[in-house]
C-alpha cells in the first residue's frame, strides 16, 4: 500500500478532495478515519455516494482505519487518507500508522479557535497535536488545493500568536 | 421560464402544504443570491439563512423564530445548484417539526450537515469539472469560426441542466423532505460526471485538432505538421499535473513562440538578401 | 474614451458579481463577457477574439470551496477595452494589439485574486453584524447584512477591472512601438497557442485516468477526418 496523502479535512470528502487532490495524487482509493461519520450510516452512505463507483471509498473509525490500512487489504492502491480532526490524527499516529506528511485543508471556525489562513482556525490544543506531528518527523503543511502554493505550518503560526 | 411556473404550479393531491406557492418562488429567488455574502468562516452560512427566512416566517413567530433562525446562519456549504435541493428538503422537515408531524428528536441541522459536503462534491465534479468544459468546447467551434453566436449558444447549453436542477429538485426537494437524498443516490451522478468530463475530452481534442487545421490551410503549409502540436501538448499537459501555474506556462510558451517568430524572420531576410545578391 | 471605459466598468460590474456573489448562469466567463464588452464598444469581433483565448486558460482551475481561482472575467473584459481603445487611438485592427493587451492584462489578472481573497475576508465581519441583529430581534437587519455582501463582490470587481485597465493604459502606448514588428512575425501562432495552452492544463489536472490518450485519440480522429473531407 501507498500513503500518498494524508489530509486534514473537517468536511472530508468534497470537492477540493475529489476534483483537484485525486487526480493530482492520482489516488484510487480513500479511506476516511473519522469516528462521527462511522457511527452514522445514512451519512456514511451520503459519502460514499458522491465518489464515482470506478473510486474504493472505507470509512470507518479512526482505530478501525488504522487497522485496515495496516493489513494487507489495501495493497494495491494508493490511498488517501482524510482526517477530520488534528486529535485524529495523532491518535492515528499513537496506534502505529506511519506517514511522512500531512496536509491542513480546512479546518472550520469555532469558538476559540484563531485563524491561521483562509480556511485553518486552530485553538491551542490542536497547536500542541500539530508539535506533536512535527517532533515526530512528520512534514506539516498547509494547501489548499495543488494550485495553491505549499506553506510549512510554522510559517504560519506567527500570525497566531500576533493575533492572541 | 416556463418549466419553473410548470413547475411551481405542481401540489402534491392531498398533502397540505403551508408555505404557499407564492413563498416558494420567493425563496427561489433568494436562492440566486445564495454566495452575496460569502466569506471564509461561514461560507454560504448567512446567505441559507438569508433563502430559508421568508419560510421560516410562514412556520414560527417571536421568539421561535429568533431560534430557529440562529441555527440556521451557522457554517454551511454546498454547491450552488444543489442548493436548492438542500433548501426545499430543509423547509418540507422544518415544516414537519412545526407542525409537530415530525419526531422532534430529528433534528434538521443534521440532515443540513450530512448532505452539505456529498452534494458539493457532486456538483463540484458535474457542473464545474464536466459540463462547464464540455459547454465551452462546443461554443468555441463556433466562435474559431467567428459566428458571433457562440456565447448564446454557450449560455444554452451550459445552463439547461443547472436550471433543471435548481428548479425541478427544488420542488423535488421540499415534496419529499429527507427522502430527497434518494433521489441523489440514485442517479449515480459522480458516474455521470466522469461521462461528461470524457465528452469534454473527446469535443476539446476535435476543437484542438479544428483550430490547428484551419490555421495550417489558412497559412498554406503541409497540414500533416498539425500532428506535431499533440508533442509540446502532451508535454504542457505533464508539465501542468505536476502542479504548474497557468501563469508560467503561457509565459514560457509565448516566449517560445515569439523568439522563434523572430528567429525565422531573420532567417528569412537573410536568405532574401543574400539571393538579392546573388 | 470615457464612455468606452464606463461600459467596461459596467460589464466588469454585471460578470464580475455572477462570478460568485449571485445567478451564476456564467455570463462570468470569458466567452461570454469579452464578445459581450465588445458588442457594447462596437467591435463584438475583437472581443470575441479575446474570449476564445482567455475561456480555456483558467478553466481547469475550478471554485470549490474556499478555492479562489484566477479572475479570468476581469482579464477578458479589461483587454476588450485596451484593444478596442488602444486600437482606435493607433489606428490599427490587427491582431498584434489584441495579443499585446491580453499579454499585458494575464499577470495583472493575479491581482484579481487578492481582490476576490480580500472581499471574502471582508464579508466575516457580517457575522457579527447578523448575530447582534439576531440578538437584538431585528430579523430585518439581519437579512439586510447579507446584502451588504454585494458591495465587497462588487468593489472587487470593479478594483480589478480599474487595475488592468489602468495598468494596461500605462504600459501598452510605452511598448507598441517597439513590439508591433517583432510581433507581427508569430502573432497568428501565439494566438492558436494560448486556447491550446489552456486546453493542455485542463487535461493535466481534470480527474479522468488516461485523459491524455483520449485526448490524443480524439485529436488524431479528426484531423484524419478533416484531412479527408
Amino acid at each position: 500500500m501507498s500513503l500518498v496523502l494524508t489530509r486534514i479535512d473537517n468536511r472530508l470528502i468534497h470537492g477540493q478532495v475529489l476534483e483537484a487532490w485525486v487526480p493530482f495524487v492520482k489516488a484510487d482509493c480513500i479511506v476516511v478515519a473519522n469516528d462521527d461519520i462511522a457511527a452514522k450510516p445514512l451519512k456514511k452512505l451520503m459519502m460514499k455516494a458522491s465518489v464515482p463507483s470506478r473510486m474504493r471509498v472505507e470509512i470507518g473509525t479512526v482505530a478501525e482505519s488504522v487497522a485496515l490500512l495496516k493489513s494487507n487489504q489495501l495493497d494495491r492502491c494508493k490511498v488517501l487518507l482524510l482526517f477530520g480532526t488534528t486529535s485524529d490524527a495523532v491518535r492515528a499516529y499513537r496506534e502505529g500508522l506511519a506517514f511522512n506528511q500531512l496536509n491542513l485543508g480546512n479546518l472550520q471556525a469555532n469558538k476559540g479557535k484563531a485563524r491561521l489562513s483562509c480556511t485553518l482556525f486552530l485553538d491551542p490544543t490542536d497547536l500542541d497535536d500539530l508539535e506533536l506531528l512535527d517532533q515526530a518527523g512528520i512534514r506539516i503543511t498547509s494547501r489548499c488545493i495543488p494550485a495553491d502554493s505549499e506553506r510549512f505550518w510554522r510559517k504560519l503560526i506567527p500570525v497566531y500568536k500576533g493575533r492572541v | 421560464m416556463c418549466l419553473f411556473l410548470y413547475v411551481f404550479s405542481i401540489d402534491v393531491a392531498g398533502v397540505e402544504m403551508i408555505i404557499s406557492r407564492k413563498t416558494r418562488l420567493h425563496i427561489w429567488f433568494r436562492l440566486l443570491l445564495l454566495q452575496a455574502s460569502w466569506n471564509f468562516e461561514r461560507l454560504q452560512g448567512i446567505g441559507f439563512f438569508y433563502v430559508l427566512l421568508p419560510g421560516l416566517r410562514k412556520l414560527y413567530s417571536k421568539e421561535k423564530l429568533l431560534e430557529v433562525s440562529r441555527k440556521y446562519t451557522g457554517y454551511f456549504n454546498t454547491h450552488v445548484y444543489l442548493a436548492p435541493m438542500v433548501a426545499g428538503a430543509v423547509l418540507k422537515l422544518e415544516e414537519d417539526q412545526a407542525s409537530g408531524v415530525a419526531d422532534p428528536t430529528v433534528e434538521v441541522d443534521d440532515f443540513k450537515e450530512m448532505v452539505a459536503a456529498p452534494y458539493a462534491a457532486i456538483g463540484d465534479a458535474l457542473f464545474w469539472g464536466g459540463l462547464r468544459p464540455l459547454a465551452a468546447g462546443v461554443a468555441l467551434f463556433f466562435a474559431v469560426k467567428g459566428i458571433l453566436w457562440a456565447p448564446l449558444i454557450f449560455i444554452l447549453i451550459y445552463n439547461l441542466v443547472p436550471t433543471w436542477f435548481r428548479t425541478v429538485f427544488f420542488v423535488r426537494g421540499y415534496r419529499q423532505g429527507m427522502e430527497s437524498v434518494e433521489l441523489i443516490q440514485k442517479h449515480r451522478l459522480p458516474d455521470w460526471a466522469i461521462h461528461t468530463k470524457e465528452t469534454a475530452i473527446v469535443v476539446l481534442g476535435g476543437l484542438s485538432a479544428f483550430m490547428v487545421f484551419t490555421q495550417l490551410t489558412q497559412h498554406q503549409l503541409p497540414s500533416w505538421l498539425g500532428l506535431l502540436t499533440l508533442i509540446p501538448m502532451v508535454m504542457l499537459g505533464l508539465v501542468a499535473r505536476k502542479g504548474l501555474s497557468t501563469l508560467f506556462l503561457v509565459f514560457i510558451t509565448v516566449s517560445c513562440i515569439f523568439l522563434i517568430g523572430l528567429f525565422w524572420a531573420d532567417v528569412v531576410y537573410l536568405f532574401t538578401s543574400w539571393g538579392a545578391r546573388e | 474614451m470615457a464612455i468606452n471605459l464606463a461600459f467596461g466598468a459596467l460589464i466588469s460590474l454585471i460578470c464580475g458579481l455572477d462570478r460568485v456573489a449571485i445567478l451564476q448562469i456564467m455570463i462570468s466567463r470569458p466567452i461570454v463577457a469579452a464578445p459581450l464588452t465588445g458588442l457594447l464598444l462596437g467591435e463584438p469581433l475583437v472581443g470575441l477574439q479575446i474570449g476564445v483565448m482567455v475561456e480555456l486558460l483558467w478553466l481547469a482551475r475550478l471554485p470549490v470551496g474556499a478555492a479562489v481561482p484566477p479572475d479570468d472575467t476581469q482579464v477578458a473584459i479589461a483587454s476588450s477595452v485596451l484593444a478596442i481603445v488602444l486600437g482606435q487611438r493607433f489606428n490599427t485592427s490587427g491582431i498584434e494589439l489584441l495579443l499585446l493587451c491580453l499579454l499585458i492584462a494575464i499577470p495583472l489578472g493575479k491581482v484579481g485574486q487578492y481582490f476576490d481573497h480580500y472581499a471574502r475576508q471582508y464579508n466575516v465581519r457580517l457575522i457579527r453584524y447578523v448575530d447582534s441583529a439576531l440578538d437584538r430581534s431585528s430579523l430585518l437587519v439581519a437579512e439586510l447584512q447579507h446584502l451588504r455582501g454585494l458591495t465587497s463582490f462588487s468593489l472587487a470587481a470593479i478594483g480589478t477591472y480599474a487595475v488592468i485597465l489602468s495598468g494596461g493604459l500605462l504600459i501598452i502606448p510605452f511598448l507598441w512601438p517597439f513590439l508591433q514588428q517583432p510581433l507581427s512575425y508569430s502573432s497568428a501562432w501565439i494566438q492558436l497557442s494560448l486556447p491550446l495552452v489552456g486546453i493542455a492544463v485542463i487535461l493535466g489536472t481534470i480527474n479522468v485516468s488516461r485523459a491524455i490518450t483520449l485526448f490524443c485519440a480524439s485529436f488524431c480522429m479528426s484531423f484524419l477526418l478533416m484531412w479527408l473531407v
